[in-house]
């Protein structure tokens, strides 16, 4: 479970760090619209300059966004490949069958590719420079004007922080009653599939009365601590954009303005 | 002396259960004291914690805190009195990092963030855990967890403070830091201490022990008189009190004074032997 990169925070300080996670947020996903835009190897190029520039402005080793492809090697390289294979084409280089290689596949492919590199990149930065807390804080401020129909979004983001905030817990919980059930007798890496899969059930069983139980110890903790209903709170975290912030999202403008010439270029 | 708590004839039966958790049992708590109520496992004490703190209905009887009688309408408020220590430190916390977790009894009440601020920062300075403000929990030990749950509990101000077996999950130096420290607080910060336990030996501290047992209170005195009843104790499903059983093994051989000796006053007799000898 350590090698997991994607949707993981690595503790350290630079300006990504230090930036307004609610602008963090909200312009990692809309550069993850934008590289749709890009339709041309200059484009392409400038985008990954650009992503390349923000890890080092992150000041956060390189290795660790590659090792955040892992996951999704196998994804990556079935896409590629069949767009390699199956673009139809006019002059194909190679054919066989319903296989076909040609230079308009392989430039697509490697769009794709290209794709796949900048998005899993950009959002590796977002998570790897954003603690979980402050990613929920942001959801609950973006998700703010949702109260006015009514929609419970300060009890939501207690939620999400709480479920964040329990998940170690839980991890811990899995451990334990695996090493109970280990202890007696149960193998968790033999067998085929099936028989993997079914040995899961002992250990989700007792895993579900367990949260349950340290559900309602925290709820009674909660209520003695005088939490009613999540109306008339106050904040103690509190969320500041700085001028920074203000650049960062001037700097994007920039970039999307860049891209658009680049793209009928 | 003023009463802080006044709990009289209260009853109280789970759903489904055949004899009563709380069985008209009627008991007054003095400001400033250190009571201990203990009980062996289903005596009922924890469902005592919990009707005090009104997260459950009695079926009858009052409770009065602070000389208020408690209702549906007043619970908020007389839980703000109120602190509660639970048993384990990582079913109660909430926040995200230590000083999340102090504020969050603060965010409740609605306290404005520069006010929260300076709290937050003086109850962890209370239990000494200021250099830990921006730590998970889960990086703390389970004493320091339960020092941050203490520290949650007065940054709302309470006058009492309930201690639910909130050291039965520490090992003896934690348990003993976070003894001290709560008799060091009740005597600063003018609190009271009501703690709950199975174990006779975290009593030592407090000034009255009464003895739950089938929802009643079968015992109520100074600790001395309660460790005095000796083998007695086990009728409550209690452990004597270490000294007392090394007196009555010691007893056949040696000559002991009658009577409950602390770990100190048992050394200074074993000392008078050892010269006499």
């Amino acid at each position: 479970m350590d090698k997991i990169i994607l949707g993981r925070y690595l503790p350290g300080d630079s300006l990504i760090y230090r930036l307004d996670p609610r602008g963090k947020f909200l312009l990692t996903f809309y550069f993850v619209g934008i590289v749709f835009l890009a339709n041309n190897v200059a484009s392409y190029a400038f985008l990954l300059a650009f992503v390349l520039f923000a890890v080092y402005l992150s000041k956060i080793n390189l290795g660790f966004f590659i090792k955040g492809l892992k996951p999704v090697f196998w994804l990556i390289l079935f896409t590629v490949v069949l767009q390699l294979l199956f673009t139809p084409s006019s002059h194909p280089i190679w054919h066989w069958g319903i296989f076909t290689l040609s230079k308009e596949g392989m430039v697509i492919a490697g769009y794709i590719f290209m794709r796949f590199i900048l998005i899993i990149f950009i959002s590796t930065l977002l998570t790897l420079t954003t603690t979980p807390i402050e990613i929920s804080d942001s959801i609950e401020s973006i998700l703010k004007p949702l109260k006015k129909v009514r929609f419970p979004v300060t009890q939501v983001a207690l939620m999400l922080s709480i479920a964040l905030r329990f998940v170690p817990l839980l991890v811990d919980e899995t451990t334990k009653i695996m090493d109970a059930q280990r202890a007696r007798g149960v193998d968790f890496g033999e067998g085929g599939i099936i028989k993997r899969i079914k040995s899961f059930v002992p250990i989700l069983i007792p895993l579900f009365v367990s949260s349950f139980s340290i559900a309602y110890d925290l709820a009674i903790a909660m209520e003695s601590r005088g939490y009613k209903d999540g109306e008339g709170r106050s904040k103690y975290r509190v969320l500041s954009w700085s001028k920074r912030d203000n650049l960062m999202v001037i700097f994007m403008a920039a970039v999307t303005i860049i891209l658009l010439f680049l793209r009928s270029y | 002396m003023e009463k802080i708590i006044s709990i009289k004839d209260l009853n109280y039966t789970y759903p489904d259960a055949k004899h009563p958790a709380i069985n008209n049992l009627s008991l007054d708590i003095y400001k400033n004291e250190w009571v201990s109520i203990v009980g062996k496992n289903g005596s009922g004490k924890s469902t005592l914690t919990k009707l005090i703190d009104g997260l459950i209905e009695a079926e009858s009887g009052t409770i009065a805190i602070d000389g208020q009688i408690i209702n549906e309408d007043n619970i908020w408020e007389a839980r703000t009195k109120i602190g509660i220590v639970f048993q384990n430190p990582d079913h109660q916390f909430v926040g995200a990092t230590v000083e999340d977790d102090v504020a969050f009894g603060l965010e409740n009440q609605g306290i404005p963030r520069d006010k929260m601020v300076t709290e937050v920062d003086e109850a962890l300075k209370l239990v000494k855990m200021s250099d830990f403000k921006k730590r998970d929990p889960q990086s703390l030990s389970g004493g320091q967890k339960q020092r941050v749950a203490i520290a949650g509990v007065l940054a709302t101000k309470p006058q009492i403070i309930i201690m639910d077996e909130s050291t039965s999950m520490l090992d003896p130096d934690g348990r003993r830091t976070v003894l001290n420290l709560v008799q060091q607080l009740r005597q600063e910060q003018d609190l009271t201490i009501i703690s709950i336990t199975h174990d006779i030996e975290e009593t030592e501290l407090s000034q009255r022990i009464v003895v739950i047992n089938d929802g009643k209170i079968v015992q109520d005195g100074k600790p001395v008189e309660i460790y005095d009843l000796g083998s007695n104790l086990r009728k409550f499903g209690l452990e004597e009190p270490f000294t007392n059983k090394l007196i009555s093994t010691l007893g056949d051989k040696l000559k002991l004074p009658e009577g409950y000796l602390n770990e100190e006053e048992l050394k200074q007799q074993l000392w008078k032997l050892h010269s006499i000898m």
